[in-house]
């Protein structure tokens, strides 16, 4: 359905691509993530025929998109990130001029404005300016305008940031609906459950590049999640909750030249703890994990743990095991969040295994 | 293929027509206030020039100061298209950008020719005015909606907000209009002024409205030549403005 391949487009000496190759088939959902300047942009601009590409190839069901972009366009639905609509105008006035656009006509636009408004739940405010709507009305409406015309495939840009349960629930049902009817879809978000709800396979991009593509399971397998653990501020009875978690964080692990301690007093959030080694023939230093609520953070994890925000935070592969050896030294948080690996450790890990990603 | 182009190009115009009818203000003004300055200057102009050439004075100076004001309506309305992020979903579209051009312009000019047509019934209706050649001033009435229609577009793709389009059509209208003999009679006006009217476009549109009313031929055709060029080089710059990636909205 969509084939781009070897894309390059070069805005003086950067390249917003270079190399970027993306393929989505009939009914397939596609996830393109990555961060700000990735090439996401560059990507679909060139695919809408809104910019050149220097060098490569485009293909929307078999039509040269590059070549032939009006062509092409006239089997594209978009909806931008950005709120694109004529505010003055009403739902249904919007409705009407995209669908118009798309080549609807007659009785097949006004059926086609009343199928899209009642999926999406617009069908209340189809005569309301849309300066009017609420946000999420609004962002629905986004996604109407690129859903009228039968599109054979599907750009939409981040349809549900922002947005409240209910928009997110009809839009993800609308994009599955058209997946299922054999629409390619090309959806980018940084919110990956979403993709997951989708069952979209992920289009990993990183400077004008696809780094990476699969399946979020097997994209995301043996990535690393995170351990949360908070301390019982109040048991201080100290006035700075962050400062009496930092306290309880501090604790003492054995390392191999001895025990060693890791304390979190003085060291800028987000960073590692720091670590100092203690001679091993000091081991009277050794603090009790009794006293004054400290407990030895076991060794294995020292290199791995780091404080935010009076967070202790444990990068872990294996929380449920982590979890266990942190309890079993002496460790008694307050509350236990394991947060599942995301993007970022996606672009980590990527980073890491692709050379020149980083 | 050109049944589908015609019907894109229909669904265009009724959309911007629609759109200025949703905000009826500015249009409103624009038709309502050269009746008024009309009505209320023309007796003025009878004074210095004798009637008949003062009426004449008084409409063409009317037509042209406030229809240079009334680019802002062309202005608006291509500079609205990017505040809020549409040109870009229009140009993304099965519309080729003729389409665009032509559903964007025909409202436009339709009503920068409607508001010279009100003077113009109001100052035969009321005022005693007489119409020579009407085709001929009908053929001037929309040589110099196209030209303010092209510089009106050019100055709203040129600048970045409605408060300096505004700012720009307001003194460069009042500007261009007295500099071009509307509002006084050029023969009334300093040596120099009377030797950089002709680069107004005003001069232009002043000298073409004349010669039609009085049924100049030659005269009317020559000025309306000249206003077209003006409307060449404004569209060319809007032209290159629009090539150059302006309106770029889409960030995915």
């Amino acid at each position: 359905m969509l084939e781009a391949s070897g894309l390059v487009k070069r805005y003086g000496d950067r390249h917003a691509l270079d190399g970027f190759d993306l393929a989505v088939s009939e009914g397939e959902i596609t996830g393109l993530v990555g961060h700000n300047g990735a090439g996401k942009t560059t990507f679909v601009e060139i695919v809408t025929g809104l910019v050149r590409a220097d060098a490569g190839k485009v293909t929307v069901c078999g039509i040269d998109a590059l070549r032939d972009s009006r062509r092409a366009r006239r089997l594209i639905g978009v909806a931008p990130q950005e709120q694109a609509l004529y505010v003055t105008a009403t739902v249904r006035d919007n409705l009407r001029l995209f669908g118009a656009l798309a080549g609807l006509r007659g009785v097949r636009l006004r059926q086609a404005i009343e199928q899209v408004a009642a999926e999406l739940r617009l069908s209340d405010v189809l005569g309301q300016r849309t300066g009017l709507l609420s946000g999420g009305q609004r962002r629905r409406t986004q996604a109407a305008v690129a859903l009228l015309g039968e599109p054979r495939l599907l750009l939409l840009d981040e349809p549900t940031a922002g947005a409240d349960p209910e928009t997110r629930q009809a839009l993800l049902a609308a994009v599955r609906r058209r997946a299922a009817a054999g629409v390619a879809v090309v959806y980018t978000t940084h919110y990956l459950p979403e993709l997951a709800d989708l069952g979209a396979t992920l289009a990993v991009a990183r400077e004008g590049r696809v780094i990476a593509r699969g399946s979020q399971q097997s994209l995301m397998h043996g990535l690393p999640g995170e351990l949360r653990l908070r301390f019982d501020d109040a048991a201080d009875g100290e006035g700075d909750p962050r400062g009496s978690t930092r306290d309880r964080a501090s604790c003492v692990a054995g390392g191999r030249d001895g025990p060693v301690s890791i304390l979190t007093d003085g060291v800028a959030e987000g960073r590692a703890l720091a670590v100092a080694a203690r001679p091993a023939a000091a081991p009277s230093d050794r603090v009790s994990p009794a006293a004054a609520g400290r407990w030895p953070l076991p060794a294995q994890l020292a290199s791995r743990a780091r404080t935010v925000g009076g967070e202790l935070r444990i990068s872990s592969a294996d929380p449920p095991g982590d979890l266990a050896a942190l309890l079993a030294a002496g460790c008694a948080p307050v509350s236990v969040d394991v947060r599942k690996p995301d993007l970022d450790d996606l672009y980590r890990a990527i980073a890491a295994e692709v050379p020149g990603a980083a | 293929m050109q049944r589908d182009a015609l019907a894109r190009t229909g669904a265009l115009i009724r959309h911007n027509v629609l759109l200025m009818l949703r905000e009826p203000g500015p249009l409103a003004s624009r038709m309502i206030l050269p009746l008024v300055f009309l009505l209320l200057l023309h007796p003025l102009y009878e004074q210095a020039q004798g009637q008949r050439a003062g009426v004449t004075q008084a409409v063409v100076a009317t037509i042209v100061t406030f229809s240079m004001l009334a680019m802002s309506i062309a202005g608006g309305s291509i500079l609205t298209e990017r505040i809020w992020h549409t040109w870009e979903r229009l140009r993304a579209s099965a519309a080729h950008p003729a389409e665009l051009l032509v559903g964007k312009a025909t409202p436009v000019l339709a009503a920068l020719v409607l508001q010279q047509a009100a003077v113009i019934v109001f100052g035969v209706a009321v005022l005693g005015l007489r119409v020579s050649a009407l085709p001929l001033l009908v053929l001037v009435m929309l040589a110099w909606g196209v030209t303010l229609t092209g510089m009106g577009a050019a100055l709203g793709l040129l600048v970045g907000s409605l408060s300096s389009l505004s700012a720009c059509y307001d003194i460069g209208g009042m500007l261009l209009s007295s500099l071009g003999g509307a509002l006084v009679p050029l023969t009334a006006m300093p040596a120099w002024i009377r030797h950089a009217a002709p680069v107004s476009p005003g001069y232009w549109a002043v000298s073409a409205l004349e010669a039609a009313l009085r049924g100049d031929a030659g005269r009317a055709v020559l000025a309306s030549v000249v206003l077209l060029a003006f409307a060449a080089g404004a569209c060319l710059t809007a032209g290159i403005r629009a090539g150059r990636g302006w309106g770029r909205a889409l960030r995915v």
